[in-house]
């Protein structure tokens, strides 16, 4: 065994890993397992790898690395599992002691390590990307590689949503107020993700408004950043990730709800305490922080509850066929699936229809995606399928990376259906980006 | 290992993608459910058609290498591990449904189709296929056939050999046979498919199979029936099939079950109980199925049953039925090592097994958990340990011994569904008629005269690796 070699972070799961009994009945959940219908795909299969690993019987190597990188953290497993087995903190643990014991690879480390940190030199970065997507985008070249990563994917013919001409943060100012402020008017904070920020402003934009409109107060600090998923939950580097840890939580200091719209960036906020505290003060922090998160419909639909009349559809969406995709990190990694039905089922407006495989993964998964494009997308054919019977004139749903990723499904697929934030459904005018 | 010649060229047969060569793929196909037991092969192959099982089988045999077929790997007696190295051959790329014909009631597969998916499809058309090893979800057909396997259902419906009407089927020598075809009668020859039916992979490869299959029945209803002891309730179960009730299945678990399953996921399970036994009745009649429910009150309660009810609605016989398939998780979840085993007694000696099980475990002071499939007496017995300490799990083995010799003494058998693959060769000698055990290897000469197909496995004398 490698003697520098600690497994420190997965230790802390070892109860897990030890629950596992090999029953193998993940391999009907796993989204992975169901396209390449191999072993090591699977929850058992890489509790196996990572078991063995620890026990010494197998050595680092950059396969090792690629096995345990091939899951998208869906947690189906885990919610079917006979032992309720706890894969995915397993597996997020396990990249960390690789990312720890032997780095991440050439260019990503630099992304995760002096980019991403950087919320106003990634931005820079991210625009100059744009324009080189301009230039790259007909012939597809090697060269974009070193392009910050969800660009990279240029080279594989992907679709790539166009970069904003102007970001969330530069259109939407620090204190949001709504018309009418009383003393006891509600005050959240709103947690701007990159790709909110970077690639769908309007979606920010609108929820602001629809905050401002129903009477509540809208903090938006410029000092957040990112909210680390890229860096510790898939990429492992656990001391980047405290970096960005500790910014949020000085920056979301003063309220008590943060609102956010990214199911992935949600969810990432509340896993601090789980994966990255190292000292009891960061221990209490971390779980304070957390409790302060919040889906945006979760926030609607359980504190504000707001009557059905507050959700008035854009004309355009006005008599659409509608059906809800479930962002993997919404449904199980926080346990919110009611809320955007209640919203959805409440409108008149529209026509809900329930998606026979809503909760299934889109196989977006942030950088999985990049890395495995081929599997990505056969997992997302699934997905299709499950659209189409719906016959649904628009997908909406609560994370700008399976917006992402869908819209791309959809092309793929030449089909005309619309994917968008479920809160777009409520801008009522062009909203300025310029 | 294996020569680098032969390798490229089953990559050429089957297709790169199909291969798998590296460290840590290997290692993943080491193991199966079973507990403990784990060999790493050279070489795993995913094969898309019969026509490249045939030339990699060929392959094999001109070079004596070892070929363990592999379904999911969910069995249970260690059928699917590659003791002796070689090639894994796994089926689970093979997964067409080829045809369901409802006008005949029969659906022709291939092996790698797994067993929650071919019920799905055929509940669109009002089909079932009732053999359902509680691994449904995962396991594949072809699997099922190499164990022969079979659940709750086996009670009214029988296991999976009662189901198979045809069958294509690769030999060791690479000949691709076709046997039986696609009606229920057929009496042309030997019974040549039950050989491979069961065979625990020894045989040859399945590559297709045709199965009959059945209208599924429009009605249920679920009992519960609770009683102060586990010996009680294999009583009631002795009852009820002697008056004439079959239904679809009957189950039982004991306290430690009922209080394990109900702290894992909460369902309001009555934990203070000793046993329950959950029943189903099902049928085409909504008045019989009612019928057969009632009657099966009456006689539990004729037989000390504390408390017995119908489950009020879907939901309750829903939430019941989940606490029996949470068993294999309970036991398993619950202790480093589980010696567990699958002994099948004569229904009408359920209870007086029982009891020589309960004097076992009074014997050596150790608890043994009991679930199973009581309609059929089909038993569980379950010991908790753990393989590091020595002592402990060689007194846990010994136990099981007794238990393996008492079922025998009941006219039982040493397995009823999971098979004896690596774990339960040493009974074997004393759970068959010697002239039994010589036919099977004559029957293994002629059909795999290397041993190449699944080597080390059934027979005795071959090394097994305990952890």
């Amino acid at each position: 065994m490698n003697k520098k070699s600690n497994y420190s972070e997965v230790k802390k799961f070892e109860d897990e890993l030890n629950a596992c009994m090999k029953c193998g009945f993940c391999s009907f959940w796993c989204p992975v397992y169901q396209a390449e219908k191999t072993e090591s795909s699977v929850a058992r299969g890489k509790n196996d790898l990572i078991k063995s690993l620890i026990a010494g019987d197998l050595e680092y190597s950059s396969e090792y690395a690629k096995k345990i990188g091939k899951c998208t953290l869906c947690m189906r497993c885990t919610e079917n599992c006979p032992a309720r087995v706890k894969t995915s903190d397993i597996i997020i643990a396990a990249r960390a002691d690789s990312a720890r014991n032997h780095g991440i690879a050439f260019p990503n480390n630099l992304i995760y390590k002096y980019l991403i940190p950087h919320r106003k030199l990634f931005g820079n970065v991210v625009r100059m990307a744009s324009w080189a997507q301009r230039i790259f985008m007909p012939k597809g070249d090697g060269s974009t590689r070193h392009l910050p990563l969800f660009l990279s994917a240029i080279v594989k013919g992907r679709y790539i949503p166009t970069i904003a001409p102007r970001f969330a943060r530069q259109i939407i100012p620090e204190v949001n107020l709504p018309a009418q402020t009383g003393a006891n008017a509600p005050v959240v904070g709103y947690f701007t993700g990159c790709m909110t920020d970077f690639v769908f402003p309007e979606t920010g934009k609108t929820i602001i408004d629809f905050l401002n409109k129903n009477g509540v107060k809208v903090i938006v600090p410029q000092e957040q950043g990112c909210c680390g998923a890229p860096v510790f939950l898939g990429a492992g580097d656990f001391e980047t990730g405290r970096k960005l840890a500790d910014a949020n939580v000085k920056a979301f200091a003063d309220v008590d709800i943060i609102i956010a719209d990214c199911a992935t960036c949600s969810s990432t906020l509340k896993e601090y305490a789980k994966f990255l505290a190292d000292t009891p003060e960061r221990q209490e922090q971390y779980t304070a922080f957390a409790g302060k998160i919040m889906d945006i419909t979760q926030y609607l639909v359980d504190v504000l509850k707001l009557p059905p009349n507050a959700y008035e559809v854009s004309d355009e969406f006005k008599g659409k066929s509608i059906t809800w995709h479930d962002p993997c990190h919404l449904c199980r990694h926080q346990g919110v699936a009611s809320q955007p039905r209640d919203i959805l089922k409440s409108i008149p407006d529209i026509q809900y229809t329930e998606m026979p495989n809503a909760n299934q993964c889109c196989g977006m998964a942030g950088a999985f995606n990049l890395y495995y494009y081929e599997l990505s997308k056969t997992i997302a054919d699934r997905k299709m399928e499950g659209i189409d019977s719906t016959e649904a004139d628009i997908v909406v749903t609560g994370c700008p990376g399976c917006i992402y990723q869908l819209r791309d499904t959809v092309q793929r697929h030449n089909k005309s259906v619309e994917v968008i934030h479920i809160m777009d459904l409520f801008k009522n005018k062009p909203v300025s980006c310029e | 290992m294996i020569d680098k010649k032969i390798a490229n060229a089953i990559s050429d047969i089957a297709g790169a993608d199909n291969v798998l060569e590296k460290k840590e793929d290997l290692f993943a196909y080491s193991y199966d459910a079973t507990t403990d037991l784990r060999h790493v092969p050279d070489l795993v192959v995913l094969p898309r058609t019969s026509t490249q099982i045939s030339e990699i089988l060929k392959l094999a045999d001109t070079h004596q290498i070892p070929v363990t077929p592999r379904g999911a790997g969910t069995n249970l007696s260690g059928g699917s591990i590659p003791i002796k190295g070689g090639i894994v051959l796994c089926l689970t790329r093979m997964n067409q449904i080829i045809d369901i014909n409802k006008n005949n009631l029969v659906a022709t597969v291939e092996p790698g189709v797994v067993l929650q998916d071919f019920n799905t499809e055929l509940a669109k058309q009002n089909l079932f296929y009732p053999p359902d090893p509680q691994s449904f979800l995962a396991c594949t057909i072809g699997g099922t056939i190499a164990e022969n396997a079979g659940g709750p259902n086996a009670l009214k419906y029988g296991v999976t050999k009662q189901y198979i009407v045809g069958m294509e089927v690769v030999l060791a020598t690479g000949e691709i046979v076709k046997l039986g075809g696609v009606t229920v009668k057929n009496r042309t020859g030997y019974e040549l498919m039950m050989l491979f039916t069961g065979s625990e992979g020894t045989l040859g490869i399945i590559t297709k199979v045709a199965l009959r299959l059945l209208p599924k029945p429009l009605y249920k209803r679920t009992v519960l029936a609770v009683f102060d002891t586990i010996v009680n309730a294999g009583e009631a179960v002795s009852k009820i099939l002697e008056n004439g009730v079959i239904p679809a299945k009957i189950e039982f678990l004991d306290n430690w079950f009922l209080r394990r399953i109900e702290s894992l996921t909460p369902m309001g399970l009555p934990i203070e109980a000793n046993a329950i036994v959950l029943f189903e009745t099902d049928g085409n009649s909504e008045v019989a199925v009612n019928e057969e429910a009632v009657k099966i009150i009456q006689i539990c309660q004729d037989t000390n049953a504390i408390e017995s009810k119908i489950a009020k609605d879907d939901k309750e016989a829903g939430s019941l039925w989940d606490a029996r398939k949470a068993g294999f998780a309970a036991i398993f979840s619950s202790s480093p090592t589980i010696v567990g085993e699958d002994v099948t007694v004569p229904r009408d000696t359920i209870a007086p097994f029982l009891q020589k099980v309960d004097m076992i475990s009074q014997k050596y002071n150790t608890p043994i958990r009991i679930l199973g499939h009581a309609g059929d007496g089909n038993i569980h017995p379950a010991i908790p340990t753990d393989i590091r300490n020595k002592e402990h799990y060689a007194m846990a083995i010994k136990m099981m011994d007794e238990m393996f010799e008492a079922a025998l003494s009941f006219n039982g058998v040493l397995s009823g569904e999971h098979g004896i693959g690596l774990e339960k060769q040493r009974y074997l000698k004393k759970a068959m008629d010697p002239v039994a055990i010589e036919i099977m290897r004559k029957i293994k000469d002629i059909l795999d005269p290397n041993n190449i197909l699944n080597p080390g496995k059934i027979w005795e004398n071959q090394e097994t690796s305990h952890e």
